[in-house]
């Protein structure tokens, strides 16, 4: 719901009262660096997948430095095994011996730096999309003339679902800090979700749009959505920032060796539709 | 059911007992006849501006003779109890010539008076001691009063006078940020402020997100702040009470006064229904930026205004009885086309009944409405929804006061408040849409209180003013209610639910709640006064942001959510220079709370079910120091203000369990205000305020997670880093139109210039990927503010 924050600090453009933003520079504290995750396990017959690496001071703009020579082993819940293979510095990836299910439970372990984390998740049922509909719009409130995407597709009964939209224009995804969208069922229950539009700017003849609808675990939402408002955490109505919660754990209690990130599991189901 | 039988047992006693000894020291129907000893008449009635009727709250009776005096209360009504005999009765208020009058008192007299300003308007006081010397001499720590006045005469924020804008000027207030909502009091939150206008409380004192308060300063005759030792009479807040009086309206003759401005248009009427019986006030104002939003093309399907109507009416019955009705409604609207849609506002009503049961004993029966209410949605499409929410009390209490003797007033009186909260309530518009309709459980609680209350003075030197009050509160919603188990700090998990309703509260909080101020004076112009009190809250504004938010919801206290207790000690010294043309003083407090209210990192506090599972409970405390010189005579007037204090607090689950600064904490703070009279038409006013930035958390690293850049500071700090330092200087200009004789519309213009040197002072600092390079990250201010902002107001009154 901080995005009617958002719009109401809209508002106050509209009034008149502009406020103004600029870059300032800051000195912030140093920290000691951290083991950052990013993995999933998803129901499309591939291995799993984590990228290792380390964070970074937040003015650092170089790539993240990767965690190499890491062991990362991932179990499911009917006793598989798999031992990850770091393909790149930093990426790693699984055999094949686990492979992700709807309803299946999954643990992985990461041994690193004389530290040993553990992340579980799992993947839950999933709807599926119905279409994806291109319609023209003429100019008003909040559209500009042009062609849009529209989402078309049910919502299982029963609240406690979760999802992400990934969309992708011409194979490119939509990838901004405001371009991350999760939401849960709690609003829209067993409703039919119709005519959820895709796309900010208008389409042309030609354009191609890929969705991707991503049924996530409660506490990877609550990861995203945190995720989201601290990416998007600007304004007259900003919180003070604060850490986005992880689903990595180091095994030891209390380190201070802690980790960030998250190894999650989820389903993809996608359709697309071209602007003819 | 025991415990609370004992409880009203002991309010009924609070009650009781002094209502029995008045009826001991009453005089009997016919007039004393010579006791030899105590033979007393008493000299009661009101006092009043001459040329409008207004009550005069605070004017003073004395009676140099005899050392002693009278203060007239929120009505006006003031009793003075002495032996038959000649006098001379002296009646002053601020900024009003003093009327002399010599009596002789063989039997108890009602006996009203009205006073007359004193002309020049530009060379009055700025902030109003009530008489000369009533700084050092009333028991009263911790207490500013503001009249509309000077609301008017200190430099505004695009020309609209301000009253809460003018609160945070006095020490020991502050914000958390320029147009933030409401106002912080010596450490404490927004809702831990009590503000009553006219007796009903307000819960939500912005229009425009905070750029402007809700009262509009046409509507107001008096305002009261008290910090510390807050009487009696009064609780449910734990930091201070913001006391708004509305003009009655004047009951000699119609008048009106307006004014344009850039932004909105005032227009308040008075006039006397019977004259001199009663009398009537109707104010409103309107902003107009949405009228200029119609013009562009782009724009005209969208909307954003504010108003806002004041109203008030007052009628005598008799010498006995007077009925007071008074009313306000404000609303603020966003519309943008028929994509989204907002709304907000606060609605009150009083009925009141002041009834002189004789010459020394007044009572005051209220019977008061409050709401605030929010809409959001969108009105039609697959997108639409309707969201709703509020807060509604209705209200009943009664309050007497005793005059006993001009050495003792006695207060009592009992109240009830019936809240209900609706948190959230959203519907679909339509039926295609994909919304479902969400109830959040509704709650409703009760909030009883008694207190008795004696101002009492020993002498010329000593004098005190104790009270207890005694407040339970139950909580009385029905439904089923969750236990909440996890690790602190992090989201909870529901778990034992359990139905609670009729005969089973959902909690049930008694509470004793002492109160104490008392001054000892150490010359004719100098005293040392000492205020405590217990101050306890039952409920409780959920906000999560820094500044709040008008979608933010009231909760009331439950099994989870305890009631927040204050305890807080106050010393002052107060000193008068150059008879009265000086008031200074310092005053240090330190406060101790508990059952603070924080928010786990990430919390939603909107529309959630297990809401409690995001809460954390914790320790605050509070402590300074303000010194505050004011001048109150000259062509030059003003006051500077400086507050230095800590306002931290502890709470399990947070920043590692050790204690970490408050959003608000901020160590100085600094106003400084400036009238000058250049002539009897022509004033300049200035302010200047400076503070530390308050306290934020900044990361200290960041990751990468598919392609976003996270924010994140090791060891879960809080608070960690504080925002650039604030300051600003306003400028006004007031020019009167030459008076005329044969005319009665009178005009001025004010001029003033806000932010003047154009500083682009830090609301926040905020860190975001860059928008062009994404893998760089960047730390932005935002200022709500970038420029200086000229503004000419019109205002009349005739």
């Amino acid at each position: 719901m901080n995005r009617f924050l958002l719009l109401l600090a809209a508002g106050l453009a509209s009034c008149g009262l502009s406020s103004c933003l600029d870059v300032v520079p800051l000195d912030v504290p140093k920290a000691t660096p951290l083991l950052s995750v990013d993995g999933q396990i998803t129901d499309q017959g591939t291995p799993a997948a984590v990228t290792l690496s380390l964070t970074q001071p937040y003015f650092n703009d170089a790539p993240p430095p990767p965690v190499t020579g890491a062991t990362l082993t991932l179990e499911d819940d009917q006793g598989r095994r798999d031992v990850l293979v770091e393909e790149l510095p930093g990426y790693y990836r699984g055999s094949g011996t686990v492979l992700g299910r709807i309803g299946g439970r999954y643990t992985l372990t990461i041994v690193t730096d004389g530290q040993t984390y553990r992340a579980e998740t799992e993947i839950r049922r999933t709807p599926s999309i119905d279409r994806i509909e291109i319609q023209f719009k003429e100019k008003q409130t909040d559209y500009d003339e042009g062609y849009y995407a529209f989402y078309y597709g049910p919502e299982l009964p029963g609240v406690g679902d979760y999802y992400r939209f990934r969309i992708y224009k011409n194979g490119v995804l939509f990838n901004k800090p405001g371009d991350l969208i999760v939401s849960s069922d709690e609003l829209v229950d067993g409703r039919y979700i119709g005519e959820l539009r895709l796309n900010d700017k208008p389409l042309v003849r030609g354009d191609r749009i890929d969705v991707e609808l991503l049924s996530i675990p409660r506490d990877y939402y609550y990861f995203l959505n945190e995720m989201v408002t601290q990416i998007n955490n600007v304004g007259l109505f900003a919180t003070s920032p604060a850490n986005v919660r992880t689903n990595v754990r180091n095994t030891q209690a209390g380190s201070g060796k802690t980790a960030v990130g998250y190894f999650a599991g989820y389903t993809v189901r996608t359709a697309s539709a071209t602007v003819n | 059911m025991k415990q609370r039988f004992l409880l009203l047992g002991t309010a009924a006693l609070l009650v009781a007992a002094p209502i029995a000894s008045v009826a001991q020291t009453l005089p009997a129907a016919s007039p004393p006849t010579g006791r030899a000893t105590g033979a007393r008449t008493t000299l009661s009635g009101y006092l009043k501006d001459a040329a409008t009727g207004e009550a005069l709250i605070g004017a003073t009776v004395f009676v140099k003779s005899l050392g002693a005096g009278a203060t007239a209360n929120e009505y006006g009504f003031y009793s003075l109890t002495v032996p038959p005999g000649r006098y001379t009765f002296t009646y002053t208020y601020v900024g009003y010539a003093p009327v002399e009058e010599t009596l002789d008192l063989t039997a108890s007299l009602v006996h009203s008076v009205k006073l007359s300003t004193k002309g020049v308007e530009t060379a009055e006081v700025v902030v109003t001691g009530k008489v000369p010397d009533q700084n050092v001499r009333s028991t009263e720590v911790g207490v500013a009063r503001l009249d509309a006045r000077a609301i008017k005469l200190v430099p505004a924020l695009l020309g609209e006078a301000d009253l809460v804008r003018a609160v945070q000027l006095l020490p020991g207030v502050s914000t958390v940020g320029e147009g933030a909502t409401g106002f912080n009091v010596r450490g404490g939150g927004i809702d831990q402020n009590l503000i009553l206008m006219d007796e009903a409380p307000v819960y939500n004192s912005s229009h425009l997100f905070g750029l402007f308060s809700v009262f509009n300063p046409d509507a107001v005759k008096d305002v009261k702040l008290v910090k510390g030792g807050i009487p009696a009479a009064y609780g449910g807040r734990l930091s201070s009470l913001l006391d708004i009086r509305m003009k009655d309206g004047n009951s000699q003759r119609l008048s009106a006064n307006g004014g344009i401005g850039l932004v909105s248009s005032r227009l308040a009427v008075e006039a006397p229904i019977v004259k001199d019986k009663g009398s009537f006030m109707v104010a409103g104002r309107r902003s107009y930026a949405d009228l200029f939003l119609k013009a562009v093309p782009e724009q005209k399907d969208n909307q954003a205004y504010f108003y806002d109507l004041s109203a008030k009416a007052n009628y005598t019955l008799g010498e006995q009885d007077r009925l007071f009705l008074s009313g306000y409604f404000g609303r603020d609207v966003f519309k943008f086309g028929k994509v989204f849609q907002n709304s907000w506002g606060n609605q009150t009503g009083t009925l009141r009944w002041n009834h002189v049961f004789n010459s020394r004993l007044f009572m005051n029966v209220t019977a008061l409405a409050s709401r605030y209410d929010y809409g959001l949605g969108v009105p039609t499409g697959t997108q639409g929804f309707d969201w709703k929410s509020d807060i509604t009390d209705y209200s009943a209490k009664a309050d007497f006061e005793f005059f006993r003797n001009p050495q003792s007033v006695v207060r009592f009186g009992a109240s009830s408040i019936f809240y209900t909260f609706q948190p959230g309530h959203v519907v679909p518009t339509e039926d295609k849409s994909i919304y479902r309709e969400l109830r959040l459980q509704e709650q409703r609680g009760t909030e009883w209180a008694a207190y008795l209350d004696e101002e009492r003075s020993f002498g010329p030197v000593f004098s005190v003013q104790y009270g207890l009050r005694a407040t339970l509160f139950e909580n009385r919603s029905t439904g089923t209610f969750y236990d909440y188990e996890g690790t602190l700090g992090q989201q909870l998990t529901p778990v034992n639910p359990q139905t609670y309703g009729s005969g089973r509260p959902l909690g049930r909080y008694p509470n004793l709640e002492p109160r104490l101020s008392a001054r000892y004076a150490l010359s004719e112009s100098s005293s040392l006064k000492f205020g405590y009190n217990r101050m306890v809250q039952y409920i409780h504004l959920i906000s999560n942001t820094t500044a709040a938010t008008p979608l933010d919801v009231w909760l009331p206290s439950t099994r989870n959510v305890k009631p927040e207790h204050a305890d807080q000690l106050s010393l002052g010294y107060f000193r008068n220079f150059k008879n009265n043309a000086y008031e200074t003083s310092v005053e240090v407090f330190g406060k101790r709370m508990d059952n603070q209210i924080d928010y786990i990192a990430g919390a939603n506090t909107l529309l959630n079910q297990n809401l409690e599972g995001e809460l954390l409970y914790g320790r605050g405390r509070a402590y300074g120091a303000e010194f505050y010189i004011k001048k109150n005579e000259g062509r030059l007037t003003g006051w500077l203000s400086y507050t230095l204090s800590r306002s931290e607090r502890q709470i399990d689950g947070i920043n590692q369990n050790n204690w970490y600064a408050n959003k608000y904490d901020k160590t100085h703070v600094l106003a400084l205000v400036g009238v000058y009279a250049v002539s009897d038409r022509l004033s300049l006013s200035s302010t200047f305020n400076y503070s530390t930035g308050v306290a934020t958390t900044v990361p200290d690293s960041r990751y990468v997670y598919q392609g976003l850049v996270v924010p994140n500071v090791n060891g879960d700090v809080r608070n960690n880093f504080r925002v650039p330092a604030y300051h600003r200087l306003d400028l006004a200009a007031t020019l009167q139109q030459k008076p005329h004789p044969n005319r009665r519309w009178q005009g001025s213009w004010v001029f003033s210039i806000y932010n003047v040197y154009a500083r682009r002072n830090a609301f926040g600092i905020y860190f975001r990927q860059n928008e062009d390079n994404p893998t760089r990250t960047e730390a932005v201010r935002l200022s709500v503010f970038g420029s200086l902002l000229p503004s000419a107001t019109y205002n009349f009154n005739f």
